[in-house]
C-alpha cells in the first residue's frame, strides 16, 4: 500500500449551493498527485457514507457555506459508523465560525478551513491526516 | 541597542493590472477622439429617451428614486415577520421574501438531502401554513414583493402563495406588485437544480407569465438573473449577454406559442450584479438599457415605448465580499451602491458587510440602508440623471462592452442560442474559462483582494464585533421543530380536498394547460412545494422524487389512479 495515492471524497451534504470552493479543490489535490472525487450537491449523509466506502478513500472533505457544518459532520459520522468504516478521516472547509471549530475538533473533524487558506496548506493537512 | 529603521517605498501599493475586471484592457486616458464616431442622438439619447442608455425618465431620481430591498430571511416565520417590520420602519419599500435553500431547490424539509439545510438562508415555507406568518400584518395590496428565487419552481410557489393568501383574505390579487425572477436558464446552469427538466421549466416560466399578463396586470412574472451568472464566473459581457439572449428567447416564446406580443409584456426587468470594477458596473447597466431597447424595436418588433424600457433590479455583489478584515467591506459595499446609482439602476439589494460570515445582523443591513440615504441625502448623487454621461472613458466603454456584447451574443446564436448552449455546456464552458482565469491572476499577484491577498492588518475588536454579530444557522432543536411542525401539518389536511387539488396540477400538467390557477387552488387545500414538483414531474411521466430517494407518497398514488 506504500505507493498508493491518497483516495479523497470532496462531499457537499444539503441544498448549499456554493461550490466554487469544492471546484477549486478538487483541481487542487488532482494537480497534487491525488486520486479526487466530487459527489456533486445535493447529497444526503448516508449517500455520502456510501460513496466513501464504496469507492475506499482515505479522506472525506465536507464543503458547506450555510453554518451547519458541525450538524453535517455529525452525521456523516454517525453513517459511517453503520458501515463500519469510522476509521475514514474527516476534514472540513467553508463557513466555519470559531465556535464551530471546537465542536468539529473534538468530533475529531480536522483542517475546518475558511475561504482564503492557502491551497498548499489544504493539501499538506491531507497528506498529514492520512499518514499518521 | 540598535535601533529598527523602516524602509520608504515610493511604489508601495502601486496597480497591478491595466485591465478592467472583466479583462476589458484600458488606456491611460480617454479624449474626444475615442467617442467620435458616435453619435449623442443614436447612442445616448437624453434620460427617458431612446435608447434609454442615460435612464428611463426625464427627471429620474427626482421623481422616483431606485426601490430599497433586502433578501429578508431569518431561521424562524416569527424572527422574519419582525425583520421585515423594522426594516420597512427604517425605509425599506421592497421586500424581498426569500424560503431557506431546500424551498430555492424544490424540496420539502422532510426530504432526506433536506435536513441538513433546514432553514438556512431564510425560514422554511413548504406551504402557506408558514408561509401566512411570515406576512402577518403586512397589508399584501402595498408594497412591492420580489421573488428571488432560484428556479421557477420555487418562484411560481412563492408567487401562487401571495395569491392563495390574498384571495383568502379577500385582498383583491390584481393590485399586487412585484417581481419575480423565474429564470429556467440560471436555473440549471447555476444552481444545478434537478426539480425539473429544461422543457418543463420552460413551460412553468410561459405558465406563471400568461397567467400574470392576465390577472396580476401590476406585476413582472420574468426577470432574467445576471446576478448568479456572475457570481458563478461569468465576467461583464457574458453576463449582460446572458440576459439579454434569455429576455430575447423568452418574449419570443410568448409570441409564437401563447399569442402575447411584447408591447402586451410591457417593460422588461433584468436582475443585475453590482460587482467591484466601478466604472465596467456602471457601463454595464447603460448598454443594457441601450441593446434591450433595440432588441425590443428591431428584433421584437415593439410599438411602446413601455415595452423597449428595461428596468434593472440589482444585488450588490455577494462573492466580492470577504471573511478577512470584515470592516473592508463597507467600503466594497458604498462603491457598489454608488455604482448603481451612477448607473441609473430601478431598484437595489445591498449586500452587508457580515454577508461573508453568515446572515447580515440588523445593524449591517442598516448600515447598507444608511449608506443608500447618505448617497442621497448627503452627497446629493441622485439630483442630476446619469452625472458621468459624457465622459470619454464611461462613453468609450459602455460602447465597447455593447460591441463585445454583440460578439457574444452572436456567437451563442451560432452555437444554437441560449438554451442550446446551457444543455451543451457552452454557457458552463464560458464560466469555467472566466473563473479559472480570475483563480490564476489572483495567483499572480495581478488582482488583490484587500485584506486577503494583499494590506493585511491584524483583526481588532472593531473586525471581531462585525465577525460575531453575523447571523448563524439554526441549531437542531429549531430543525426538529420544523420537521415536527410539517409533520402535523400533513396529518391536519383534508384528504380528500388535498385530492382534488393535487389531481387538478396533475392533469393540467399533463394535458398542457396552464398550471398556476390549480397551484394556487391546491396551495389553499394544503399542497406543500415537494408535493408541486413531484405533481407535475408525474404528470410528465417523470419519478417522483427528483432525487430519487423517496416513493410516491400513498395519497399521491390513490390520487394518480383515480386521475387515470
Amino acid at each position: 500500500m506504500e505507493n498508493r495515492k491518497i483516495r479523497i471524497l470532496i462531499s457537499k451534504i444539503g441544498s448549499d449551493i456554493h461550490e466554487l470552493g469544492a471546484f477549486m479543490l478538487l483541481n487542487a489535490f488532482r494537480d497534487a498527485g491525488m486520486e479526487a472525487i466530487y459527489t456533486g450537491r445535493y447529497q444526503s449523509p448516508a449517500g455520502v457514507a456510501k460513496a466513501a466506502v464504496a469507492e475506499d478513500v482515505d479522506v472525506i472533505a465536507l464543503s458547506d457555506h450555510t453554518g451547519s457544518m458541525p450538524i453535517i459532520a455529525d452525521f456523516v459520522i454517525q453513517e459511517l459508523r453503520k458501515l463500519d468504516a469510522d476509521d475514514i478521516h474527516i476534514i472540513a472547509g467553508g463557513l466555519i465560525s470559531t465556535d464551530d471549530v471546537k465542536k468539529l475538533e473534538e468530533m475529531n473533524v480536522t483542517g475546518n478551513y475558511t475561504a482564503g487558506t492557502p491551497l498548499d496548506e489544504i493539501i499538506e493537512h491531507v497528506r498529514k491526516v492520512v499518514r499518521a | 541597542m540598535k535601533k529598527d529603521t523602516v524602509q520608504l517605498d515610493r511604489h508601495a501599493g502601486g496597480l497591478v493590472r491595466w485591465a478592467t475586471q472583466g479583462h476589458i484592457e484600458v488606456k491611460e486616458f480617454y479624449t474626444p477622439e475615442d467617442v467620435a464616431d458616435h453619435s449623442y442622438e443614436e447612442t445616448l439619447g437624453d434620460p427617458g429617451q431612446y435608447p434609454y442608455t442615460r435612464g428611463l425618465y426625464q427627471s429620474m431620481y427626482r421623481d422616483r428614486l431606485w426601490l430599497k430591498s433586502f433578501i429578508v430571511g431569518y431561521a424562524t416565520v416569527e424572527e422574519t415577520n419582525e425583520a421585515f417590520k423594522k426594516y420597512i420602519a427604517a425605509g425599506m419599500n421592497d421586500l424581498r421574501i426569500g424560503g431557506d435553500l431546500n424551498a430555492q431547490v424544490g424540496l420539502d424539509p422532510d426530504h432526506p438531502s433536506a435536513f441538513n439545510s433546514i432553514s438556512c438562508a431564510g425560514p422554511t415555507v413548504p406551504g402557506l401554513y408558514r408561509f401566512e406568518k411570515i406576512l402577518e400584518g403586512i397589508d399584501l395590496e402595498q408594497g412591492v414583493y420580489e421573488l428571488g428565487d432560484a428556479s421557477p419552481s420555487s418562484c411560481l410557489f412563492r408567487y401562487s402563495m401571495l395569491l392563495a393568501l390574498m384571495e383568502n383574505q379577500e385582498k383583491d390579487i390584481s393590485r399586487i406588485r412585484g417581481n419575480a425572477v423565474n429564470d429556467p436558464i440560471r436555473s440549471k446552469l447555476v444552481f444545478g437544480i434537478r426539480d425539473f427538466t429544461t422543457e418543463i421549466n420552460k413551460r412553468i416560466c410561459l405558465d406563471f407569465i400568461e397567467f400574470s399578463k392576465k390577472h396580476t396586470p401590476k406585476w413582472h412574472p420574468f426577470s432574467p438573473n445576471g446576478v448568479d451568472l456572475n457570481q458563478s464566473g461569468m465576467d461583464a459581457v457574458a453576463e449582460v449577454g446572458g440576459v439579454l439572449a434569455l429576455g430575447e428567447a423568452v418574449c419570443r416564446e410568448l409570441q409564437n406559442s401563447r399569442g402575447i406580443s411584447v408591447d402586451e409584456f410591457g417593460p422588461m426587468v433584468f436582475s443585475m450584479d453590482a460587482d467591484s470594477d466601478f466604472f465596467e458596473t456602471i457601463a454595464k447597466f447603460r448598454v443594457a438599457r441601450r441593446m434591450w431597447a433595440r432588441i425590443a424595436k428591431e428584433k421584437l418588433g415593439a410599438k411602446t415605448e413601455r415595452a423597449m424600457k428595461l428596468k434593472i433590479g440589482i444585488r450588490t455583489s455577494g462573492l466580492s465580499l470577504q471573511e478577512q478584515n470584515p470592516l473592508n467591506n463597507a467600503a466594497r459595499i458604498t462603491l457598489q451602491i454608488l455604482s448603481c446609482v451612477f448607473g441609473g439602476v430601478n431598484s437595489l439589494d445591498s449586500s452587508c458587510m457580515d454577508e461573508a460570515l453568515g446572515l447580515p445582523s440588523f445593524e449591517a443591513r442598516m448600515f447598507s440602508l444608511n449608506a443608500q440615504h447618505i448617497v442621497t441625502h448627503e452627497a446629493n448623487i441622485p439630483m442630476v440623471a446619469d452625472p458621468l454621461g459624457g465622459s470619454y472613458y464611461l462613453e468609450w466603454l459602455t460602447n465597447k462592452i455593447e460591441s463585445d456584447v454583440t460578439a457574444y451574443m452572436a456567437e451563442m446564436e451560432a452555437n444554437g442560442g441560449i438554451f442550446e448552449c446551457m444543455e451543451n455546456d457552452w454557457l458552463k464552458g464560458k464560466m469555467l474559462e472566466n473563473r479559472r482565469k480570475v483563480q490564476k491572476e489572483r495567483q499572480d499577484g495581478k488582482r488583490l483582494i484587500i485584506g486577503v491577498d494583499a494590506f493585511k492588518y491584524p483583526e481588532g475588536p472593531i473586525n471581531q464585533a462585525i465577525i460575531d454579530s453575523a447571523y448563524h444557522a439554526p441549531p437542531l432543536d429549531v430543525r426538529m421543530k420544523v420537521l415536527a411542525e410539517l409533520k402535523e401539518f400533513r396529518e391536519s389536511r383534508d384528504p380528500e380536498k388535498l385530492k382534488q387539488g393535487l389531481k387538478a396540477v396533475y392533469l393540467a400538467s399533463k394535458h398542457g394547460e396552464n398550471v398556476v390557477r390549480p397551484i394556487i387552488d391546491a396551495i389553499k387545500a394544503g399542497m406543500t412545494l415537494g408535493e408541486m414538483v413531484g405533481v407535475i414531474r408525474l404528470g410528465y411521466s417523470l419519478p417522483y422524487d427528483n432525487l430519487n430517494q423517496i416513493d410516491t407518497p400513498e395519497y399521491v398514488k390513490v390520487m394518480l389512479k383515480e386521475a387515470n
